[in-house]
């Protein structure tokens, strides 16, 4: 996926002026880069933190048990 | 706070002179010290190289807004808590009631609605996770990490499924001497900076500036607290200054009297720059054995009051009401809360 952006961004670069292209394609990819990352770790949060939270907590002293997880009382 | 080096490092004592043995006359009459030591005892000398560590920022008036911002709601709630450790807790809430939706006529429009939402709480004194998942896919959560013995690295987020509705916010705290200074990072280019400083051991002052980047809006704020074991008065004047609007300011003081063990009074008064509007609010908090009772007054002609009773070890019955008189609407809550 990373080759694809780059590959997208630089022919936008050719297209445009010469000197200041190279600047231009760096700071896109960051900012593609950036965006890319922060719609995964969204995800990521969404979907794992509690689980995450879950898992520490099982395994914290006293170690509780997988029952006490379901059950009511 | 240790850690530091102390500013208050004490010269060496200078060397006393040996007491001299009273002789002849002096022997019979009264030593003068003692006579000072049994009159009116001495007032107490300030330390001003160490004082106390201020209260954070956000907190400035947390004594205000407990009894004046109680947690007022409309319908059913029911929350459980469960221990599966000193550290790891669940949770299960259930809440059915109606919500109100803003809407332009002053008309208040309330839809129903009910939601249950499961949590998990992982509280260590150094990481504390916490998290809430709602049936309608939206997640709450919050971490709080100590990096050092003085800073500290909060993170909150709240994550909806639809695009664009997410936030997030990352805050670095850091706690000096006598002193606490906040650096916030937000979506929307979010930048925050707070800091507070204890002037005396009762008086604190501060001060905020902010910017959101995607609105162009900035602001600067100042804030006061003056602390005492009976009362606490605080007071803050915020700026907002926005690229096309002309720039908004709020003024506020609170004060709050602690008139015994089981009874404060508080009052608060706000002052809008941009809608020239005052508003002020009266409140009480009673602390008693069984129960908690909360209650306010407005100039807007709201009424509400919060009872929080403790039926039995760890079962609480919360009743709420809250009356607007001048829009006429009445949201009245009951509700019961399982578990610590």
């Amino acid at each position: 996926m990373a080759s694809k952006v780059s590959l997208k961004v630089k022919g936008k670069a050719k297209a445009g002026k010469g000197p200041k292209s190279k600047e231009q394609s760096t700071c896109e990819l960051v900012k593609e880069w950036t965006t890319w990352a922060m719609k995964k770790t969204k995800v990521i949060t969404h979907y794992g933190f509690i689980p995450l939270v879950i898992l520490i907590g099982m395994n914290s002293e006293p170690k509780p048990h997988l029952y006490q997880l379901l059950s009511p009382v | 706070m240790g850690s530091s080096v102390s500013l208050a490092a004490a010269p060496p004592p200078p060397v006393a002179p040996p007491p001299a043995l009273p002789v002849g006359l002096a022997q019979v009459l009264p030593q003068k010290a003692e006579e000072k030591g049994d009159g009116k005892a001495a007032p107490e000398k300030v330390d001003w190289l160490d004082l106390p560590c201020p209260v954070p920022y956000e907190e400035l008036q947390r004594e205000a807004l407990m009894s004046l911002k109680p947690e007022l709601f409309e319908g059913l709630r029911f929350d459980f808590m469960k221990m599966l450790n000193q550290r790891f807790a669940l949770s299960h809430s259930v809440y059915m009631g109606s919500m109100e939706v803003p809407s332009q006529s002053s008309d208040v429009i309330k839809v129903p609605s009910s939601h249950y939402e499961f949590g998990a709480n992982f509280l260590d004194p150094k990481l504390m996770l916490i998290g809430r998942v709602l049936t309608d896919g939206r997640m709450n959560a919050r971490v709080k990490c100590d990096l050092t013995d003085n800073l500290a690295l909060k993170i909150h987020a709240q994550l909806t499924n639809e695009p664009h509705f997410s936030q997030g916010m990352f805050q670095f705290d850091y706690k000096g001497k006598d002193y606490r200074s906040q650096f916030q990072i937000g979506n929307n280019a979010f930048y925050g900076a707070n800091y507070i400083q204890s002037v005396s051991p009762h008086l604190s002052l501060g001060g905020e500036i902010f910017w959101i980047g995607h609105q162009r809006k900035s602001g600067v704020g100042f804030a006061g607290r003056y602390n005492t074991d009976k009362m606490t008065v605080t007071g803050y004047f915020d700026q907002v200054a926005t690229a096309q609007v002309a720039s908004t300011g709020i003024v506020g003081l609170s004060y709050v009297q602690k008139v015994s063990e089981k009874v404060s009074l508080a009052s608060d008064f706000m002052y809008n720059q941009m809608s020239r509007d005052v508003t002020s609010t009266f409140g009480y908090d009673y602390i008693l054995r069984q129960c908690r009772l909360r209650g306010k007054i407005d100039t807007n002609g709201v009424v509400g009051a919060l009872l929080e009773e403790r039926l039995n070890m760890g079962v609480t019955l919360l009743l709420s009401a809250e009356i607007d008189h001048g829009k006429k609407d009445y949201k009245f809550g009951f509700g019961l809360t399982v578990g610590e």
